[in-house]
């Protein structure tokens, strides 16, 4: 266990915070529908079965688009202090920030690539049932394989990113050094 | 030494946070799982073809008996399932969301060090293991194939969240936490509770 803990009042904002922790359940719960939707029959007059999961699948990720852009917003107002340095070393302070600049991105090219590819495939997109998007794209078949294999792979390699961003998470919680509370404080 | 909270806290709420956000994901679409799928067995999907294009195909990475048996995937639950037991996981799933949804609140401040944060998990996990014996239960009563499919999960789940419920317990048997929620301030833990 470490000797010493960051400070109270030296961690993220409430509303960093509960955006964190919305766009953690959001992520997990694409990863996971996403794989049950891909083994639902294909779309056919009598097969239907995929068109919520899917429309659910697309207004949760462009929404994710906009949690995104208010976190980083909220973090860019709120600035949590640098943990002393026998806390979380220089090089382990470095490989946070890499960590989460990558998260960012891959978060943002998984939901946009996917929102392209679904533009480029002619099916169209109503927002939460409610706002006709306007499609970006038109129906072509070579851009949207482009697109949904960006997808694919991006989404892959958040999942990876992911997993380091956790581990680095119960590091900290396990070590008890405060660190993990700073994203933890209610 | 300095912390806010105790090591078996810290370490019990971040194993609460990070399978809390799994489940509530996994309930929720377990949720929309059953209620895409409404068809009972017999029903006209029951004897459709599949349409299985080429282009589709192509487009999925999936052999045409693949996107065949797509069909019998989803048949398999129409078929086994008995008439009482899509409302009742709907209800255990939807029910399973919120308490998993809670397991993550409670998590976080078990680690913020909460006082009341060791009764609540103890509650929580308490109720998350219920809730993974009332569906081994029903699907016990199901058949076969749904067994194959949520069995052994849900030992797996009922077994973690004993695993967390018994540590609750033990962890609250220590006493409450040190650090009251309303001073936010910094506590000495006894050499032995560090």
């Amino acid at each position: 266990m470490s000797t010493t803990s960051v400070k109270d009042g030296n961690g993220y904002s409430r509303s960093a915070v509960l955006l964190h922790w919305i766009l953690a359940v959001s992520i997990f719960f694409l990863f996971v529908s996403s794989w049950w939707m891909l083994a639902l029959p294909m779309p056919s007059e009598i097969f239907k079965y995929r068109a919520f999961p899917f429309q659910l699948h697309k207004n949760v990720g462009i929404t994710l688009v906009f949690v995104l852009a208010l976190l980083l917003y909220v973090r860019y107002r709120h600035r949590p202090a640098q943990p002393p340095a026998d806390v979380m070393r220089p090089w382990m302070q470095r490989l946070a920030v890499v960590d989460h600049v990558i998260l960012y991105v891959l978060i943002a090219a998984c939901c946009l690539s996917g929102y392209l590819s679904s533009s480029y495939s002619g099916w169209g997109t109503k927002l939460w049932w409610a706002v006709e998007l306007p499609n970006w794209g038109y129906e072509n078949e070579e851009l949207n394989i482009l697109y949904s294999d960006i997808h694919l792979w991006t989404c892959w390699a958040l999942l990876a990113v992911l997993a380091v961003h956790i581990s680095g998470a119960l590091y900290h919680a396990f070590r008890n050094d405060g660190i993990a509370r700073r994203m933890l404080h209610l | 030494m300095s912390v806010s909270s105790p090591a078996w806290a810290s370490a019990l709420g971040v194993v609460a946070v990070v399978l809390g956000i799994f489940l509530t994901a996994m309930n929720g679409n377990e949720l929309m799982k059953h209620a895409i799928i409404t068809q009972p067995a017999g029903g006209e999907e029951q004897l459709a073809e599949p349409d299985c294009p080429p282009d589709e195909l192509a487009e999925e990475g999936v052999s045409l008996a693949e996107c065949e048996q797509l069909v019998a995937h989803v048949r398999t639950i129409t078929v086994s399932r008995p008439d009482w037991f899509r409302g009742f996981y709907m209800s255990l799933a939807a029910l399973g969301a919120v308490v998993a949804f809670a397991s993550i609140v409670v998590g976080a401040a078990l680690i913020d060090g909460r006082g009341w944060a060791p009764g609540a998990a103890m509650l929580n996990f308490g109720a998350l293991a219920a809730l993974d014996v009332a569906g081994f239960v029903a699907v016990v009563n199901a058949g076969p194939l749904l067994r194959d499919f949520y069995l052994w999960q849900l030992l797996l789940w009922f077994l973690i969240h004993l695993m967390m419920t018994v540590a609750a317990v033990v962890g609250r048997q220590g006493g409450p936490l040190p650090r009251p929620a309303a001073a936010h301030g910094r506590t000495e833990l006894p050499a032995d509770r560090a």
